[in-house]
C-alpha cells in the first residue's frame, strides 16, 4: 500500500499546504469578496432608511439598532451561495489542481503518500472553511462597530444579553457555520479526485450545493430533507435563542460527519486506485 | 544475456505490461538495471518509456507484471522505496505562484524522512548544485523552460538517493546545462548512485551511460552494456581510390564482399566487416599496396549506437501505433 | 494481485455508507424498542397519569402533521406575512396560522416552574414566545418584533381549578374511574406496548373508537414510567405514520433557570397592552352561553331535526349531530365568517363535491355547502353530505 510510513502524520506537509493556500492570491481574493458581503450590507442599511421588520434578509431590521447584527445578517446572506462558492473552489482544487499543473506526481514521489496527501488536503480545505466564516463574522463586527451603535444584543427569544455575553455566541455561530461547510468540502475533495480539470471539480461542487438547497426547498421531497447536507445551514440562528438550543448544532455535526465519512471513503477509494497520468 | 541475481539489481521488471484501453503502451517488458550503473533508456517518441517509469514509481498501476526497485516490491512497498529514489518524470512541474525555493521546500516537507531543521540548508544546496542560486527567490511562472528543468533536477538532489530516475533530463537545457547534467550524472555515479536516464538523444547516452535498453512500440528490443549493444552492429571498411576494379578484386581475395560506388571524382569502395571475415587493417593495406592499388584514404568505420538504434526501431519517422 | 488490492481500497467507500444506512435504520428501531416495564391495567395507568405531579421541567416538543394536505407553507407565510405587517401581528391571521399548524412540523421548547411557564415556538430564523407568570402574560414574536402584554389579576390561591371537583377533590382514582366510565360507551381503552420517548421509558395508553363511522383509527398516549407525565400523543388515521403527533424529543425534570420567566420586551419592540375582560363582562358572557347551552342540549338530542329547523330558533348557533367520535358540527350560513368564504386560499384548499366544496384531511373533513352552511367532523365526506341533506 502507498500509505505513508507511520513515523509522521504529515504535520510538516500540512503546515506547508496551509501556507501555500494562503500564499495564493486567489485565496485572498475570495476572502476579500466574502468580507465585502457584510460591508455592503452595512453600507446599504446606513444610506437607506431603516428597513421595516419582516423585509429583506433575516436580522436586517436589527442592524441599524445594533451593529453586531451585521455579522449575523452577513452570514445569512453568505451561506446559500457565497460561502459554498469559495469552499467549492478550494475543495474542488485540492487534488485536481495539483494534477492539472503536474505537481501531483512530484508530491506522490516525494513521497507524500496518497492517504496522507488526501488527509492533508482535506484539513487545509477545512482550515479555509474556518477562515472564510471568520472573515464574514469579523468583517461584519468591524463594519458594524464603525457604522452603527453597538450595545446589548436582542436574541430571537426576545431576551437581551450584554456584548460580553454575545461574543462567545458569535464564535459559536462561526463554529456552526464552519462545521456546516465540512460536508461540502468532503464532496469537493471527492470530485477533485475524479478529474484533472480543477474547474470541473469546483463547478460540480458548487452546483451540488445549489441543487441541495433547491431540493431542500421542495416540500414534495421532505423525506429527503434530513439527508441533505444543506439542511441545517441556516440553523445557526438556534444559537441566538435563550437558552441556546444546541440540538441543531449536534444534528448538523452528525450529518456533516456522515458526509465526511462517506465522501472521504469515496475519495480514498478513488484516489488510491487512480492512475496519475498528469 | 544472463540475469544477475536480485540483490544486484536497482530496477527489475518482469513482464511489465500497461494497456490504455485497447492500446498496449508497455508490452511485457523485462528490464534489469544493475546497481551502480548509469542506465540509458532509449526509444522513439511514444515507445512507452515514460509509462514504464510511471509504473516503477507507483504513479500508475501495471495491467500485469511486477516491478522490484532496490530489492522491494512496487507498488506494495512504495513507502519503503520512494524516499530512496529521486525522480524527474516527463518534465518538471511546479506551483507557478511559489518561488523556486518554496516549491522545493514544499516537496521536501512531503518526504516523511526529511528533517525540518536542515530543510532550508538542503534546499539552498540543491539549488546551488544546479546553478539556480540566484533565481531561488523568483516565482516559478517567471522561470524559463531550462530553469524549470534545472529546478526539477534540484528536487532530486534534496536528499541523498540510491537511485535517480531521470526522464529526459536535458530537455530544454542549453549546451552548458546539458554538459552540467552529464557531469552531475557522472559524479553521482562515482558516488555509487544508480542513474536511470531516459532519452532519445543517442549521443548523450553514448557519452554518459554504461548500460542501455531500447524500447520500440512498447516492447523492449535490446538491453545490455553499451559495448554489448554496439558489438551487434556491423563495422565496415571504406576506401577511396581511382583503381576501383583492382581494389574490389583485392578485397574479394581477402574474403570480403566489396561494393563500388563511382560518382564524379569520388571512387568509393566499401565492404562490411563481419565477425568471421575480418582481416586486420594492416593486412588489407599491405595487400592493396602489393597489388599496386592507389589508395587515397582508408577507414575502418565502427558501428554506432545510432545505427543500432535505427536498425532496432526502424527508419520510419511516423509514430508507431 | 493488483486487481484484488485495488478492489480492497474501495472497501471503506462501500462499508461506511452501508454502516450509516444500517445505523439510520436500526437505531430508531432500537430507540423505540419496548422497554420492559411492569404490566399495568388501563385503570392503574390512568390513575398513575392523573396523579402525575411535575411542577418543573424543560423540554422540547415536536409536532408533526401528516394530514394529507398540500404543503402550503409558502402560501401560508405569504398570507401570514401580509397579515402580520398589516393587522395586529400577534401571530398572523387566523386562517394562515391554522394552515401553518396543520401542515408540516413544528418544534417548541417548554419551560415550566410552578405557576411560571414559557413556550417558545422555534420558527425558521424567528421565534414566537409565550411567557406566563403569576401576574402577567407576554406574547412575543421576533419576526415582526411585536409584543402583547396582558396583566393578570393576582392569584386567589385556590390552586388548580381543574383538579377540584364540585363536591371535593378529584383524586386520581376518581378521575380515572370517571374517565373510564364515560369513555366506555364509545371507546375501548387498552394498554399498548411499552415505548421510549425522549430517552425515557413510557407506558402507552391506546384509545380506539368503537364507532367505525369516524376517520380516527386510534389515539395513542405515551405516559412516562417515572412521573406519569404524558410524553406524546399520536392520532392515527389508518395511514403508515400518525396523522398528528405531539411528542417530547427532549425532557429534563427540574426547575429551569428562573431568569427565563423574567421577560422584558427588547428595545425597538412594538408593545400592545391588552386588558383582561372585567368580572362583569365575564358574568354577562357566562349568562349568554348558559342560555345557548340549554338550546344546544336540545339540539344534540335530536340533531337532525334541530338542523332542519335551525333557521327558526338557533339561527346563529352551531349545532351538534351525533355523539362520540363521529360527532358532526353544523354551522348555519349566517354564522359563517365572510372572511373564510372569500379567502383566496379557499380554492386551493378545497375540492368541489356534489353540493359544495370539501376541505379534506386525514382526521377530519369540512363541508361548505353551496347555500353557505358548514359541516365538520371526523367522519367521511359522505357522512357530512348526508348530514347536510338532513338525512
Ligand atoms: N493517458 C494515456 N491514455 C492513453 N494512452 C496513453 C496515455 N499515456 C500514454 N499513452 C500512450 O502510451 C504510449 C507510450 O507513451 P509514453 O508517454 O510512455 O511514451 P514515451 O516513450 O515516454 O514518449 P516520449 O519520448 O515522447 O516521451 C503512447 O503511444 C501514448 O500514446
Ligand atoms: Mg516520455
Amino acid at each position: 500500500m502507498s500509505a505513508a510510513p507511520p513515523r509522521r502524520l504529515g504535520l510538516a506537509l500540512l503546515g506547508t499546504e496551509i501556507c501555500v493556500l494562503f500564499q495564493r492570491k486567489r485565496t485572498w481574493a475570495m476572502l476579500l469578496a466574502l468580507a465585502a458581503v457584510p460591508v455592503l450590507i452595512a453600507i446599504a442599511v446606513r444610506i437607506s432608511s431603516s428597513p421595516r421588520p419582516g423585509r429583506g434578509p433575516a436580522f436586517l431590521d436589527q442592524v441599524s439598532q445594533n451593529g453586531l447584527f451585521v455579522a449575523v445578517t452577513g452570514l445569512v446572506v453568505a451561506i446559500p451561495l457565497f460561502l459554498p462558492l469559495t469552499v467549492g473552489v478550494v475543495a474542488g482544487d485540492t487534488i485536481a489542481g495539483e494534477a492539472s499543473n503536474g505537481m501531483l506526481r512530484y508530491l506522490l514521489i516525494a513521497p507524500a503518500g496518497r492517504v496522507r496527501l488526501l488527509w492533508v488536503k482535506y484539513v487545509a480545505a477545512a482550515v479555509f472553511c474556518v477562515a472564510a466564516t471568520l472573515t464574514v463574522v469579523i468583517a461584519g463586527l468591524l463594519i458594524g462597530l464603525i457604522l452603527f451603535p453597538v450595545g446589548d444584543v436582542t436574541l430571537l427569544s426576545g431576551d437581551t444579553i450584554t456584548v460580553a455575553e454575545a461574543i462567545p455566541r458569535f464564535l459559536a455561530i462561526a463554529a456552526y457555520v464552519t462545521v456546516s461547510l465540512l460536508g461540502l468540502s468532503a464532496i469537493g475533495l471527492f470530485f477533485s479526485t475524479l478529474t484533472d480539470v480543477p474547474v470541473g471539480a469546483m463547478a460540480a461542487t458548487i452546483v451540488l450545493a445549489v441543487v441541495s438547497q433547491i431540493l431542500g426547498a421542495l416540500p414534495q421531497l421532505d423525506w429527503l430533507h434530513p439527508w441533505l447536507f444543506s439542511t441545517y445551514w441556516l440553523g445557526f440562528t438556534d444559537i441566538l435563542r435563550q437558552p441556546v438550543s444546541w440540538e441543531s448544532f449536534g444534528d448538523n455535526a452528525l450529518l456533516q460527519g456522515g458526509y465526511i465519512l462517506v465522501f472521504g471513503a469515496l475519495a480514498y477509494g478513488r484516489f488510491l486506485t487512480k492512475d496519475i497520468l498528469s | 544475456m544472463t540475469q544477475p541475481a536480485d540483490a544486484e539489481l536497482a530496477i527489475e521488471t518482469r513482464e511489465l505490461t500497461k494497456r490504455f484501453g485497447s492500446q498496449t503502451a508497455v508490452n511485457s517488458v523485462d528490464l534489469a538495471v544493475p546497481l551502480g550503473s548509469v542506465f540509458g533508456f532509449l526509444g522513439p517518441n511514444g515507445s512507452g518509456k515514460t509509462t514504464s517509469i510511471r509504473m516503477m514509481l507507483g504513479l500508475i498501476a501495471p495491467t500485469s507484471g511486477s516491478v522490484r526497485i532496490l530489492g522491494r516490491e512496487s507498488p506494495a512497498d512504495l513507502a519503503g522505496i520512494l524516499p530512496r529514489v529521486g525522480a524527474l518524470v516527463e518534465g518538471p512541474a511546479f506551483a507557478p505562484f511559489l518561488t523556486g525555493s518554496q516549491n522545493l521546500a514544499r516537496l521536501d516537507s512531503a518526504d516523511p524522512l526529511a528533517s525540518t531543521r536542515t530543510r532550508s540548508a538542503r534546499v539552498a544546496a540543491a539549488l546551488d548544485r544546479v546553478g539556480l542560486a540566484h533565481a531561488a527567490g523568483k516565482k516559478v511562472h517567471a522561470y524559463s523552460l531550462g530553469m524549470k528543468q534545472r529546478l526539477g533536477l534540484a528536487n532530486t538532489f534534496l536528499m541523498p538517493r540510491e537511485l535517480l530516475v531521470l526522464d529526459e533530463p536535458t530537455n530544454g537545457l542549453d549546451p552548458q546545462g546539458t554538459r552540467e547534467v552529464r557531469n552531475l550524472v557522472r559524479s553521482l555515479a562515482d558516488e555509487g548512485t544508480t542513474v536511470f536516464v531516459s532519452s532519445h538523444l543517442l549521443a548523450e547516452i553514448e557519452q554518459m551511460c554504461t548500460h542501455a535498453a531500447v524500447m520500440s512500440a512498447g516492447r523492449l528490443v535490446a538491453q545490455g552494456t553499451l559495448d554489448e549493444l554496439r558489438s551487434v552492429g556491423i563495422a565496415r571498411v571504406e576506401l577511396t581510390t581511382p583503381d576501383v576494379g583492382a581494389a574490389c578484386a583485392v578485397l574479394a581475395t581477402l574474403g570480403l564482399l566489396p561494393e563500388a560506388y563511382v560518382a564524379d571524382a569520388a571512387h568509393l569502395v566499401t565492404a562490411p566487416l563481419t565477425g568471421d571475415r575480418r582481416p586486420a587493417a594492416h593486412e588489407m593495406v599491405a595487400a592493396l599496396v602489393a597489388a599496386g592499388v592507389r589508395v587515397d584514404s582508408f577507414v575502418i568505420q565502427e558501428s554506432s549506437l545510432e545505427d543500432r538504434f535505427v536498425a532496432l526501431t526502424g527508419e520510419g519517422f511516423e509514430i508507431v501505433q | 494481485m493488483s486487481r484484488s488490492s485495488s478492489l480492497g481500497r474501495w472497501v471503506p467507500a462501500i462499508a461506511i455508507p452501508a454502516l450509516i444506512v444500517t445505523g439510520a435504520l436500526v437505531v430508531p428501531l432500537q430507540a423505540s424498542a419496548s422497554s420492559d416495564l411492569p404490566d399495568q391495567t388501563p385503570r392503574q395507568l390512568l390513575e398513575f397519569a392523573a396523579s402525575a405531579n411535575v411542577p418543573a421541567l424543560s423540554g422540547t416538543i415536536d409536532q408533526t402533521s401528516n394530514l394529507g394536505l398540500p404543503d402550503l407553507s409558502a402560501l401560508g407565510s405569504v398570507a401570514g406575512g401580509a397579515g402580520g405587517s398589516g393587522s395586529s401581528g400577534s401571530g398572523g391571521t387566523g386562517l394562515s396560522s391554522v394552515i401553518d399548524l396543520a401542515t408540516g412540523s413544528h418544534t417548541a421548547r417548554v419551560f415550566l416552574d410552578g405557576g411560571n411557564a414559557r413556550v417558545q415556538v422555534m420558527d425558521h430564523l424567528a421565534e414566537r414566545d409565550v411567557i406566563r407568570t403569576a401576574d402577567s402574560a407576554w406574547f412575543y414574536s421576533s419576526g415582526d418584533q411585536t409584543a402583547v402584554h396582558v396583566a393578570l389579576p393576582a392569584h386567589d390561591g385556590t390552586g388548580d381549578t381543574a383538579r377540584t371537583a364540585p363536591d371535593g377533590t378529584w383524586t386520581p382514582q376518581v378521575l380515572a374511574e370517571k374517565f373510564l366510565s364515560e369513555a366506555d360507551v364509545s371507546t375501548s381503552v387498552t394498554v399498548g406496548e411499552d415505548t421510549t420517548v425522549a430517552g425515557r421509558s413510557a407506558y402507552t395508553l391506546v384509545l380506539t373508537p368503537k364507532d367505525t363511522a369516524t376517520l380516527i383509527a386510534s389515539v395513542t398516549i405515551a405516559i412516562d414510567s417515572e412521573t406519569g407525565l404524558p410524553l406524546s400523543v399520536a392520532v392515527d388515521a389508518g395511514a403508515d405514520s400518525p396523522a398528528l403527533e405531539v411528542a417530547f424529543s427532549q425532557l429534563t425534570i427540574g426547575a429551569p433557570d428562573a431568569a427565563l420567566f423574567d421577560f422584558t420586551p427588547p428595545a425597538g419592540t412594538t408593545v400592545t397592552e391588552q386588558a383582561l375582560p372585567t368580572k362583569a363582562e365575564i358574568q354577562a358572557k357566562k349568562d349568554g352561553s348558559q342560555k345557548d347551552g340549554s338550546q344546544k342540549d336540545g339540539a344534540t338530542r335530536n340533531g337532525a331535526e334541530a338542523s332542519g329547523k335551525s333557521a327558526a330558533s338557533a339561527a346563529e348557533q352551531p349545532t351538534v349531530i351525533g355523539t362520540g367520535w363521529a360527532t358532526i358540527v353544523s354551522v348555519p350560513a349566517s354564522a359563517v365568517p365572510a372572511e373564510m368564504l372569500t379567502s383566496p386560499l379557499l380554492d386551493t384548499l378545497t375540492q368541489p363535491v356534489d353540493g359544495g366544496r370539501v376541505f379534506s384531511t386525514a382526521v377530519a373533513n369540512v363541508l361548505l355547502t353551496t347555500d353557505g352552511r358548514v359541516f365538520a367532523g371526523s367522519v367521511p365526506v359522505d357522512a357530512l353530505l348526508a348530514a347536510a341533506a338532513g338525512r
